[in-house]
């Protein structure tokens, strides 16, 4: 059993907060835990930066796997050239698997847009957006296997239970609407750390994120859990909360003053707004025939995927502070150990024309500017082969993008060498990724602290640099 | 010996890097000078460093740890400075290069410290800094001793150290006295009335015995009393009426299964493995069940905690049953997250241990040992050095089968002698019928030859050339193999620790095994121990030593932490109100002597939970009401003084379970698995399909633990994390746990459950079933107003469900359904005053 922290009222402070009703709805919850900051105050309320952000909230593009940064955004001519020989420098001293000679990418390259960045046929619709992006050809992890490195690009850490990015930030800067959530991952993986990679770990609970679905159910179907009566009609319903809240009224009335009591009347406020305005968000037969078709939810191969960039937008601009997207498809995702070609290939076409819709949609309605879009995957691949036909998870070099919120755009930061094995120029460790990413929210990484188990952890842990080259 | 295999492994690879030309400048310039930390440098070594040194350190460092930028602290332009070092610690030892930063540094043998960032040094100049370093780091006009001096840095004044409060072993203090002897039931009271009144604060008046049984049910069983159980206590008028509603909850098999939750949060367990592969623990119920009947059949807390760190050394065993629940505790050790697919596997390995070492620290000692893994502990007394020390006991056990990925963990077998010569029997009778198919083919292969002649080659398969009545044995002897096979019992097993080769680590630099530094000795952390250290022997890991040091008399923590433990588990908050940490960052006692008078008590009556739990239940201070007074929350308005009970949430297994126990819908079964995944099979891999099912109607703490993906309800309700140990389990309200209670199909199918009771005792007024309702909701009757209240509800119901709900019969039962509904989401079903 658990205490509750009684915050004390006098008799008129009661009489006052009763005046305006049981609601004080702002206070979604109390908390009795370290957090001794955010006592007696709604833990999701708006919070001050460090200092100005360029970037409000963030929609992160997740590629289950890792996606080849040789393939795709890291044009490697060289590669092309030495196709079969073997590698002129050494591999890593831990790889994931043996791997072969250099293998060359069987897609072609062409420049795109003002700035001239080389694409892949991968993403001719990304591509269009090019001016936009915001490529980062120098990311290196620390794990070439599946969990850890999911674990490290969501948490910081590959070993242990850390908060995730997504709660990090909405424990720095709170969130704008109080009817949904802060942080809301649609469709997300329960492989590879699963929840522990939106989990709040011990940061306080509001901060967990809310799974909307996961992957193995079409976004389409996807649902908060919970969200959803399916045995009470609306009016039934809100004749059971009215009699509810005189229950616990009076239950409160009994037991003297105390915060808690009090606030939970609030929270069946809250749900019943939550589980009316949720379902809106979902809802997109409002969207018009144009922007269905940008998504690609016209078409069957990009519509579950266009599906979610849509959703993301909905709530990006309801003001949900962070917003991740999964492409996981269940069989295949980004992990062609084998099959480059066929793999890559299906994978990129069902996420290319959505999120160029994405770009395109939150850049036409004013969003891009103060939301950061970040795209990629837990590492990149080898440029030597695995078997005939694949590429093995290569965390020593690779690729992401970022576009909006504060980023350059039509720039490419940072190299790997000739090959693609090695981030070697500006290299950016998935630390300085994170340091960079709450930068741009306005926030000093070093200073978004939480105290657990006899000390003050970090999302970057005691690393991590802010690649300023980056930032517009 | 002294050389392991891994350590010898990980030398080999830091000595790699040595070019040939190192080693002749080794010979040039250590052999005069080593060690030489202290000696001044001569003229060639100045000259070396002038020429081969500083350029190196101008070119490549300054720029970002020179006078105009320190970065993580560190500066390097001048001596003063780089003895000392930055935010990661001294920069170097001098004469060892293997145990320098610097030097591990430009190595690159630590992902987390490559310096210079962009691009690693030549080999030449590598080899440069390393011999600088291995001759002493010769330095112009510098005061040499400085180096010596930094070594000895961090090492801690133990003798100070050891004054604080929790490092001290307990001593019994004498009970304080107080001036209202009349409210004193026992020494518990005293140490709480002492500084009520020394406030100036009155304890609040009884709880009254409706309240009092069902907060003390609660407590004790997870479960709400029942109506009968209400009943007997307000008629027992006898003053022992409560002792014997106490004695009976204690000896409930219930109290068990609540109290071994609260154990299986600091346990971290699970019944899978989470993190990177979430493979099914499918045999950690076993576990689960051990502590459940320990805590039943009060297993002395020094034994309890034996058998988990080392069941597997204990005396011999008196029989099976015995041997195997030992084997079954020391499943404690090997419960925790693993990074099963780490493709580094000396990292993986080292990851496991330092797991179990902060398990080990919070849970039994409530010190986080695991902070001293790269350096120091910062705020507490605990070095490095007692972390390896700790370190190499682990490593010293065996937890795991193989590290190769997917690693697979090491599992005790609990089979019996006659189980055991069962299988045995099962294997030798394979083992014949094989032979028999051994022995023919050879036989037909032979004749077939013999028949062939010479040049005759056997076809690669033979067999169909075979004779008839040779195939047709064969195919006998095969089918009596395959059924021998299916026949052949499986011996049960469980996880666990067993032991492997003794061995005593190196402490890792910054944490990481590719910087190794001095191989320390087993041992236990130093501050703690307040007799003269034993080492240990080197037979065993040293996880019995271990154990043993742990529950003796003088250790000053372990009775005081667990003592604290019951305390919070009983009233929600403890005396030192971070039960995981009494270290230095920890929060201080609010009242350390009736801590103390209680971990001393707790030793002295044989380390029996039952007594402490009987103790602290008969006090008047657990028997107080939660009756609000203004004047005490002037003075006092976090309570810590208690001066009367707090308001309380149950947690999340006790709300599930009385919402099933209220509908008549639990089954009360003890013990077993739930979980339908096989042992070591995933839960769900790269594809997210849920495979573990929730829907029983067993008591929570019976339902499957999925890291990664635990029950929705529980992590609403604040729910221990089952990867991150938590004795302090938080207390939330936050909408989607409102959600839950409108919108589940758990509280659904419950309400409609009760609802359908309640109606079917046709005989009963509404009246009289809104009172059955109450007393079985909430242990109590209602009040006029709340039968008037109900009642007007329910007609309202009705009224609304008359346009979606034509059949009468069938609008009542929804009717009621909302009613016990709400009643399931209403404050004072989940709130214990």
């Amino acid at each position: 059993m658990s205490i509750l922290p009684q915050s004390l009222f006098s008799r008129r402070d009661l009489l006052k907060k009763s005046a305006v009703g049981f609601g004080n709805l702002a206070l979604l919850s109390m908390l009795n835990d370290e957090a001794k900051a955010s006592k007696g105050q709604d833990p999701l309320a708006p919070k001050e930066p460090h200092f100005t952000p360029r970037a409000k909230r963030v929609i992160f593009l997740f590629m289950k796997g890792g996606p080849s940064h040789m393939d795709t955004f890291d044009y490697k001519p060289q590669l092309q050239k030495y196709d079969g020989k073997p590698l002129p420098f050494d591999k890593p001293r831990v790889q994931f698997a043996p791997t072969g000679n250099l293998l060359k990418s069987p897609w072609k390259f062409k420049q795109y847009g003002e700035s001239g960045i080389h694409v892949s046929e991968l993403f001719p619709n990304v591509a269009e957006c090019v001016d936009d992006l915001c490529i980062i050809n120098s990311l290196h992890g620390t794990n070439a296997a599946h969990g850890g490195a999911l674990l490290k690009l969501h948490t910081g850490s590959d070993a242990f239970v850390r908060p995730s990015m997504g709660s990090w930030v909405t424990y720095g800067l709170g969130t704008e609407n109080q009817n949904l959530p802060g942080f809301i991952t649609i469709c997300p993986t329960l492989a590879h750390g699963g929840v522990k990679n939106w989990s709040s770990a011990f940061l306080p609970a509001p901060y967990q994120g809310t799974p909307l679905g996961n992957a193995a159910v079409a976004a389409e179907q996807a649902q908060i859990e919970f969200i959803k009566n399916g045995f009470l009609s609306r009016k039934v319903q809100r004749k059971q909360i009215d009699f509810l809240n005189e229950l616990n009224r009076q239950h409160q009335q009994q037991t003297g003053p105390n915060q808690v009591l009090e606030d939970r009347i609030g929270t069946f406020e809250l749900a019943f707004r939550m589980q009316e305005e949720v379902p809106q968000v979902q809802d997109i037969s409002g969207e018009t025939e144009a922007t269905r078709k940008m998504y690609g939810l016209d078409e069957e191969k990009t519509a579950d995927f266009g599906r979610q960039c849509l959703m993301a937008r909905r709530f990006a601009e309801r003001g949900v502070r962070f917003i991740q997207v999964s492409h996981s498809d269940q069989k295949v995702q980004w992990d062609q150990h084998g099959n480059l070609l066929e793999g890559h290939g299906k994978n990129a076409k069902e996420v290319d024309k959505p999120i160029a819709g994405l770009l395109k949609d939150l850049k036409q309605r004013g969003l891009l500017k103060d939301t950061l879009v970040v795209w990629g995957g837990e590492f990149g691949r080898t440029p030597t082969a695995q078997g005939k036909n694949g590429r093995d998870h290569n965390p020593e070099g690779f690729t992401m993008w970022m576009a909006g919120g504060g980023v350059k755009a039509g720039f490419q930061y940072g190299a790997t060498d000739e090959f693609g094995y090695y981030a070697t120029k500006d290299k950016m460790h998935i630390h300085d990724f994170h340091a960079t990413i709450l930068h741009l929210l306005g926030m000093n990484h070093e200073k978004l602290t939480y105290r657990y188990a006899g000390r003050d952890f970090r999302l970057t842990d005691v690393a991590g640099h802010v690649a300023h080259g980056v930032l517009a | 010996m002294a050389m392991h295999a891994n350590f010898r492994d990980q030398f080999i690879s830091f000595a790699k890097p040595f070019s040939t030309g190192l080693m002749v400048a080794f010979v040039l310039l250590s052999a005069t000078c080593l060690p030489a930390a202290e000696k001044q440098p001569n003229q060639k070594q100045i000259q070396f460093f002038e020429s081969k040194i500083r350029p190196l350190l101008i070119k490549h460092c300054y720029d970002c740890h020179g006078s105009d930028e320190q970065e993580s602290g560190l500066r390097v332009d001048t001596f003063k400075h780089i003895v000392k070092g930055g935010k990661a610690g001294a920069l170097l030892v001098p004469g060892k290069p293997e145990q320098s930063i610097l030097i591990t540094a430009v190595n690159y043998q630590s992902a987390d410290l490559k310096m210079p960032p962009e691009e690693k040094l030549s080999k030449q100049e590598i080899a440069d800094l390393t011999t600088w370093v291995k001759i002493g780091a010769p330095y112009p006009n510098a005061d040499m001793s400085l180096l010596r001096a930094s070594k000895n840095k961090g090492k801690f004044d133990i003798k100070k150290e050891r004054e604080f409060w929790s490092f001290q072993p307990v001593k019994k203090p004498a009970v304080p006295a107080v001036k209202n002897r009349s409210w004193v039931k026992n020494p518990i009271d005293q140490f709480i009335l002492h500084d009520l009144e020394q406030a100036k604060i009155t304890p609040a008046k009884p709880a009254d015995k409706r309240t009092l049984i069902r907060r003390t049910t609660f407590d004790l069983t997870g479960l709400p009393p029942t109506p009968q159980e209400i009943d007997d206590f307000l008629n027992d008028q006898s003053p022992q009426a409560f002792e014997k509603v106490v004695d009976r909850l204690l000896a409930s098999p219930h109290y068990g299964e609540h109290w071994a939750r609260h154990w299986l949060d600091i346990a971290r367990y699970a019944d899978s493995n989470g993190l990177d592969e979430n493979v099914a623990y499918g045999t950690a119920w076993k576990y689960r069940d051990y502590v459940v009947n320990a805590l039943n059949k009060d297993k002395p807390y020094d034994l309890f905690l034996k058998e988990q760190l080392a069941g597997d050394l204990l005396e011999p065993a008196k029989d099976v049953a015995e041997r195997n629940e030992r084997l079954i505790a020391t499943g404690f050790l090997s419960l925790g997250p693993k990074v099963l697919a780490e493709v580094d596997e000396t990292k993986m390995e080292m990851d496991i241990i330092d797991e179990q070492i902060n398990t080990i620290g919070v849970s039994l000692m409530g010190m986080t040992l695991g902070c001293a893994r790269c350096h120091d502990h910062k705020f507490d007394p605990i070095s490095a050095y007692d972390y390896y020390g700790i370190a190499g006991i682990l490593k010293s056990t065996k937890i795991m089968e193989h590290y190769k990925k997917v690693a697979r963990w090491h599992e005790n077998s609990l089979g019996t002698d006659a189980e055991l010569k069962v299988q045995a029997e099962y294997d030798q009778k394979i083992k014949a019928e094989e032979a028999k198919v051994a022995a023919l083919v050879k036989s037909e292969n032979e004749r077939l030859q013999k028949e062939g002649g010479k040049d005759f080659k056997l076809p690669a398969k033979p067999e169909p050339t075979y004779s008839k009545e040779a195939q047709a044995e064969l195919k006998k002897f095969r089918a009596k193999v395959a059924s021998l096979k299916k026949a052949r019992p499986e011996i049960p097993t469980a996880l666990g620790a067993a032991e492997r080769e003794t061995i005593d680590l190196p402490i890792h630099i910054r944490g990481s095994h590719l910087t190794l530094g001095e191989t320390v000795p087993r041992h236990v952390p130093v501050v703690l121990n307040h007799q003269q250290q034993k080492p240990f022997s080197k037979k065993q890991s040293g996880r019995l030593e271990f154990a043993e040091w742990l529950v003796s008399r003088d250790h000053p923590l372990v009775s005081r932490v667990i003592a604290n433990r019951v305390w919070r588990w009983h009233f929600g908050k403890g005396i030192v109100s971070t039960p995981d940490n009494f270290g230095r960052l920890g929060a201080k006692p609010t009242n350390q002597p009736l801590l103390d008078w209680m971990a001393a008590n707790l030793m002295e009556e044989g380390w029996s939970l039952k007594k402490l739990h009987r103790m602290i239940l008969l006090s008047n201070t657990w028997q107080m009401s939660s009756e609000w007074d203004e004047k005490a929350a002037t003075i006092d308005p976090d309570n810590l003084l208690m001066w009367r009970a707090d308001l309380r949430r149950l947690d999340a297994e006790s709300i599930r379970d009385s919402i099933l126990v209220v509908s008549d819908g639990l089954d009360a079964k003890l013990g077993g698995s739930l979980l339908n995944v096989n042992n070591r099979e995933f839960v769900f891999n790269h594809e997210s399909k849920d495979g573990v099912t929730y829907d029983f109607n067993r008591r929570s703490i019976y339902l499957p633990v999925i890291r990664n993906h635990l029950f929705g309800m529980f992590m609403l309700f604040d729910y221990a994390d089952a990867s991150v140990l938590n004795g302090d389990r938080s207390s939330t309200t936050v909408a989607p746990q409102a959600l839950f209670m409108l919108n589940s199909h758990l509280v659904e199918g419950a309400s409609q459950r009760l609802a359908d009771t309640i109606l079917s005792q046709t005989a009963l007024s509404p009246e009289q079933k809104i009172e059955q309702l109450m007393l079985k909701a909430y242990g109590r009757l209602p009040s006029e107003r709340e039968v008037k209240k109900s009642l007007q509800f329910l007609e309202e119901l009705e009224q609304e469900l008359q346009s979606e709900e034509s059949d009468s019969q069938k609008r009542m039962n929804r009717s009621w359904q909302v009613f016990c509904q709400s009643i399931f989401g209403s404050s004072e079903f989940i709130y214990l005053r």
